[in-house]
């Protein structure tokens, strides 16, 4: 079913050559030249077109014309085989056409074996796969430059495991250049003050923060600081807590924090504390908000009695919200849901 | 809660109608995009049928050949993607709901999507409540406008509140014979009228049965609306008329559906409930209440009966 409805997901026909099948297309080609001579010669000396064949004909193979899919290729590629062993998601990598045109001239031990061998030194087997889906291309990148990019990282004295966590956790590391992490780290460190080790605890924190699109982070940068109202050592602060708060939509981060801090009346300052709330989906802290506003308990300051830290709002499921600070069942609260 | 062995099975399950609560501010393609996703989701997390095994006969042609079966690469998720996916699904609303109101939906998944329409097109009675306010008027009606007026509303009480509400309805009933196509001197027409409300003629004109004011607490109040035909932006209207002959102004909150035909909000599924097991859980319950009613699906004549 799944695989009928991929079938219309019609990228335009690109040829198939790994090596090892183009080979194997071109032998077989020489070979149909061969036999048709041979059959030439024998239709001379009256031989009968069905006699048994002699000779081996096992190289013929049919000519693989274009697909929608790998799958159609899977079963002859050795390369593609040895990936899904790997646990490589090959539905995922098909889906951009223009990564696939590269990725398929490349041959399991010739470009990417030693590629796997140098990545297993900073990735578990097991994320492997996970890894390759996610940037397949960087099996396309020469190994220097790899080599290259984890050695500026040991320049910048950022630890073993740091590197590891680093290029676990954003596959797309390794394809910058050591010029632009440079750039991006100077980047980070310029316009939120930070020192060196705090540039590399922001870096392991959230390693995608530094490759993510400059002109979106400048822009939450602004939300953050001119629309919301907080100060230029807050902000830090909050980056550094949250790092993912720079990767957010600036829109639904706004609206988050417009509900929070106008209607909730929750200061910069505890939301500097507890900056989780905002990581939020809206919705979920307004429908409890507006729940515990009903029962009377919204009261989030802790200096005065039935306190509620705010925390809460986002944690844990509605079970244990209900159990722990609402003090009421969740059918309740389910009730409540209902007449929103 | 049905627990299901395998995808498949689970899968054939998914043919009827669902009843979900959607929230407010959530479009209605995106219910029902949420709602696909999620099925998708859980599906592909349930057991997978065994991979398919695959015929190869290798060797050179001229010796004893070798047969071997071995796994089929080609049907591995991992290779031809996930077993369910959003396309395989259809979805339709049974009636649409605006992007501002909430309450009831009713959702026809796969198979039932004949069914959305079946009880679409039998104009099911649906109840709604609607929040208002007095003291402001915007120009679209509702919270989200520009606000054009301001009144005083201290004059308004409840008796008000009532007696321009039964006015209206007075005045909706007496529209509704209007509208429902008959001939007014007929010995059929009398008969049918006098066994109660009908059903218009036309699938485009609102017509409200019943308003009644439910809450009142100055300014806010709420009223509560049967009626057959109607969209989200006549009942902002309706809000703002009764403001005028309030002699004050009054705009709309929020409108929520609380019941359409026999399916009420305790059925409805909230946004959290929507996953495989309380989709199959509820289908099941309004296939029994469809089958209870067959006049939701066919009705048999234009008395209201639900």
């Amino acid at each position: 079913m799944a695989l009928t409805a991929t079938l219309f997901k019609l990228f335009k026909g690109y040829s198939f050559r790994t090596t090892e099948i183009s080979s194997r297309f071109c032998s077989a080609l020489q070979h149909a030249n061969n036999t048709n001579s041979i059959l030439a010669d024998k239709g001379k000396t009256k031989v009968e077109a069905l006699s048994p064949a002699v000779e081996d004909l096992s190289t013929i193979t049919p000519y693989f014309s274009n697909t929608f899919n790998l799958a159609a290729y899977i079963n002859q590629s050795k390369t593609l085989k040895n990936l899904v062993d790997l646990n490589v998601n090959i539905s995922k990598i098909e889906k951009k056409p223009y990564i696939v045109e590269r990725f398929l001239k490349l041959d399991f031990e010739k470009d990417m074996k030693n590629h796997i061998i140098f990545l297993n030194n900073y990735i578990d087997m097991e994320d492997m796969g996970n890894f390759l889906t996610k940037n397949p291309m960087i099996l396309c990148e020469p190994l220097e430059d790899l080599q290259v990019r984890v050695n500026y990282l040991h320049s910048k004295d950022f630890e073993e495991n740091q590197i590891q966590r680093i290029v676990m956790n954003n596959p797309f590391w390794l394809m910058f250049s050591t010029i632009r992490i440079d750039k991006r780290l100077g980047f980070f460190q310029e316009t939120l003050n930070l020192c060196g080790k705090e540039v590399r605890y922001l870096a392991t924190k959230q390693p995608k923060l530094i490759t993510y699109n400059i002109h979106s982070i400048k822009t939450n940068m602004f939300v953050i600081k001119e629309e919301m109202g907080f100060e230029e050592n807050e902000v830090k602060e909050l980056v550094l807590k949250k790092p993912k708060i720079l990767m957010l939509n600036q829109r639904s981060l706004f609206e988050r924090f417009n509900y929070i801090h106008n209607t909730m009346k929750i200061s910069h300052f505890t939301i500097q504390q507890n900056p989780e709330i905002l990581m939020c989906r809206k919705f979920r802290i307004k429908q409890r908000h507006l729940f515990l506003e009903k029962l009377g308990r919204a009261q989030y300051d802790p200096k005065k009695e039935n306190y509620i830290p705010i925390k809460s709002l986002v944690e844990d499921s509605d079970i244990e919200f209900c159990k722990n600070f609402a003090k009421c069942s969740v059918n309740d609260f389910n009730m409540f849901l209902k007449t929103l | 809660m049905v627990k299901f062995k395998t995808a498949a099975s689970a899968y054939k399950t998914l043919n009827g109608l669902i009843c979900v609560y959607k929230p407010p501010c959530v479009p209605v393609k995106q219910v029902l995009h949420i709602v696909k996703t999620n099925l998708c989701r859980d599906l592909n997390a349930l057991p997978d049928r065994p991979l398919e095994q695959r015929v190869e006969i290798i060797g050179s042609t001229n010796e004893p050949m070798k047969v071997k079966v071995v796994p089929n690469y080609a049907d591995d998720p991992r290779v031809c993607g996930p077993r369910y996916i959003i396309e395989d699904f259809k979805c339709t609303w049974a009636s649409h709901l605006g992007l501002f109101t909430s309450g009831v939906l009713l959702i026809g998944v796969n198979e039932g999507t004949k069914l959305a329409y079946k009880i679409k097109s039998g104009q099911p009675t649906r109840a709604y409540k609607v929040h208002g306010q007095l003291g402001k008027a915007t120009d679209t009606y509702f919270w989200n406008g520009k606000t054009v007026e301001r009144a005083t509303f201290k004059h308004v009480t409840r008796e008000k509140i009532d007696k321009v509400v039964a006015n209206m309805q007075a005045a909706h009933q007496k529209t509704m014979f209007e509208q429902s196509g008959l001939q007014m001197d007929l010995q059929s027409t009398y008969e049918l009228a006098s066994k109660g409300l009908i059903r218009p003629a036309d699938n485009k004109l609102p017509v409200l049965y019943g308003i009644k004011c439910v809450y009142f607490d100055s300014p806010n109040f709420t009223l509560e609306i049967q009626s057959v035909n109607e969209y989200d932006k006549y009942l902002w209207t309706l809000v703002h008329d009764l403001g005028v002959q309030l002699k004050t102004a009054a705009y709309c909150t929020g409108v929520q559906c609380i019941r359409q035909a026999k399916f009420d909000v305790n059925l409805a599924l909230l946004r959290k409930h929507w996953t495989l097991e309380h989709i199959t859980d509820n289908m099941n319950t309004c296939q029994e209440i469809l089958d209870e009613n067959e006049q939701l699906i066919k009705p048999e004549s234009a008395l209201l009966t639900a």
